[in-house]
């Protein structure tokens, strides 16, 4: 692996080097000497390119079998130095100098075959120090010891070599990580937008103001905890006038919440077309839920029906926190007559309905658990008795800046505290005068 | 949260300790469910899953989905399902969403334990 790779190196220097010179080839053809050269060493080339060009195990092979001869060969000229070696071991040493300087002098003519601009590669590094390491054997016989050390200078060369390898992962690598870094965040971004723009559909579909034919003062709010809500509340205007209300909170949130918040909404809103009592919608609508439910989601819908013309107000609740009612005279009653469970969890379940008349002056305040759990740095909730008291304290404050009060308390309470739910408020004040 | 696991004769015991929100409920879910299945696979040996909620402070929606979703699965494999030992504020959640009707809650260890290995039917109440 590691030779392989040593090996493609080689080839990058070689390349290099010819990179440092673009054109060349082309502005002063190589002498005719060295075409000569070229034209008779066909089969050599073809050697040189399968042992220090092409990768694969042959020019692993090679590449080992160099660093190994260059730690004999220098192994070799330590032991030299002893003195009064036998005379067989000074025999063995000079046939094993010889082999060495012919296998590198070999070595030497293939990279300057293998190399594309040969001039170029003699006078690189690399080919200066390949030449060092056998020229004083060559040059001067075989008894120049200390010219033979530079031999060493191979082992720099390899050195070398595993830096610019070295290098050019660390590059490639970077490279690398900077094009999945930014494909990552093209990703992200791409998914923001469409949670960002499937969050604005969300909000759209939702009722922006109080229907006012009613004559009710009429406000609602909803901030969410992530991108995609599993709150919502409706304002439906019913045939006979009246007019229903809706809050309800799906199981968690993201995605697969506001589906199943989507389906719910549109279920109830059909079903209540046709039916009178708020009990039988919600009924109806659970059953709608369950049958298309893969992901046990369920959701919890406090669903009642106000007669803007006599105060009267029906309701029925599926599992979610009782609203509020605070009356003109100052008391609040909880709206917390039995209700049923869950919506979307067991297709029988009944919601039974009750009755509660409201008196000129009153408001009615639903809301969703995001508020009454809202948490703050030191894990504290909010607390419905928090909200109880900011009731009690909001005079005769309309629908709106109620709801904007409450909101700034909540915010106020949480501090620095991440919002971990979706918070949906909602206050219908009833006057007919 | 904390989740632990305590075999006693019939029955395995999950301890949950802390807040069950959006985030600690599917990790949860995968506990109790690893639960169910090794109580399936047990056979006989183990009858019923309690899980006990002394410590447990705190119960999103999400977190009632993880009890909705191994009532189910409890159900699939014919064990009985049931919670015991409920905080205040926690037993309101459940009244709240209709789930006290649907999942057996018990006032604690000893009478759920007891309700077990007295029952011969897999749905508890």
């Amino acid at each position: 692996m590691r030779g392989s790779r040593a090996g493609s190196a080689v080839q990058e220097i070689q390349d290099s080097t010819q990179e440092s010179q673009p054109g060349a080839e082309l502005l002063s053809p190589p002498p005719a000497a060295l075409r000569a050269f070229d034209g008779l060493t066909a089969p050599v080339k073809r050697l040189a390119e399968l042992l220090l060009v092409r990768p694969g195990p042959w020019s692993r092979a090679f590449e080992n079998l160099i660093v190994a001869l260059i730690v004999v060969s220098i192994a070799s000229i330590g032991v030299g130095a002893i003195p009064g070696l036998p005379e067989w071991a000074l025999v063995a040493l000079r046939i094993e100098e010889i082999g060495v300087v012919a296998f590198f002098s070999f070595e030497y003519l293939l990279r300057i075959v293998a190399a594309r601009k040969k001039l170029a590669f003699i006078f690189s590094f690399a080919g200066i120090v390949d030449f060092l390491a056998i020229a004083p054997s060559l040059l001067t016989g075989f008894d120049t010891r200390w010219l033979r050390t530079l031999r060493l200078l191979r082992l720099l060369r390899l050195l070398k070599l595993q830096t610019h390898y070295l290098e050019a992962t660390v590059t490639e690598r970077t490279r690398e990580l900077a094009a999945k870094n930014l494909a990552l965040e093209q990703a992200h971004a791409q998914i923001q937008a469409e949670l960002d723009a499937a969050h604005a559909v969300q909000v759209a579909i939702l009722p922006a103001r109080f229907p006012a034919r009613t004559g009710c003062d009429g406000a609602a709010r909803m901030i969410s905890a992530a991108s995609m809500c599993g709150d919502f509340y409706d304002f439906i205007e019913l045939v006979d006038g009246r007019v229903g209300l809706v809050i309800a909170d799906v199981s968690g949130h993201g995605v697969p919440a506001a589906f199943f918040m989507a389906v719910a909404r549109t279920s109830l809103r059909d079903v209540a077309a046709h039916h009178a009592e708020p009990g039988a919608c919600l009924a109806q609508t659970n059953q709608a839920l369950c049958a298309q439910n893969p992901m046990d989601l369920f959701v919890t819908v406090f669903y009642c029906v106000l007669d803007p013309r006599t105060g009267v107000l029906r309701y029925a609740n599926g599992g979610h926190n009782p609203p509020y009612l605070l009356r003109a005279d100052g008391t609040i009653d909880a709206l917390d007559g039995q209700g049923g469970l869950v919506l979307g969890v067991m297709p029988e379940a009944e919601f039974p309905d009750h009755t509660v008349e409201l008196h000129a002056g009153d408001r009615l305040v639903l809301y969703t658990d995001g508020l009454t759990e809202a948490f703050n740095a030191a894990n504290e909730a909010y607390g419905p008795e928090r909200l109880i008291a900011q009731l009690r304290a909001s005079g005769e404050l309309a629908a709106a800046p109620l709801i904007e009060r409450i909101c700034a308390s909540v915010k106020e309470f949480s501090g620095s505290a991440a919002q971990s739910d979706d918070i949906t408020l909602t206050v219908i004040g009833w006057d007919p005068r | 949260m904390k989740v632990r696991l305590e075999k006693v004769p019939h029955a395995t015991l999950v301890i949950a300790e802390g807040r069950l929100d959006f985030g600690a409920a599917p990790a949860f879910q995968k506990e109790l469910e690893q639960a169910v299945t090794a109580a399936h696979a047990a056979g006989g040996q183990v009858k019923a899953l309690i899980v006990d909620c002394a410590a447990l402070d705190y119960v999103s929606s999400a977190g009632l989905r993880s009890f909705l979703q191994a009532a189910r699965a409890s159900q699939r494999a014919g064990v009985v399902f049931a919670l015991s030992t409920l905080q205040p504020a926690v037993r309101e959640v459940f009244d709240l969403s209709g789930f006290s009707r649907m999942i057996p809650i018990h006032a604690d260890r000893t009478a759920a334990l007891a309700r077990i290995s007295s029952a011969k039917s897999p749905d508890g109440q």
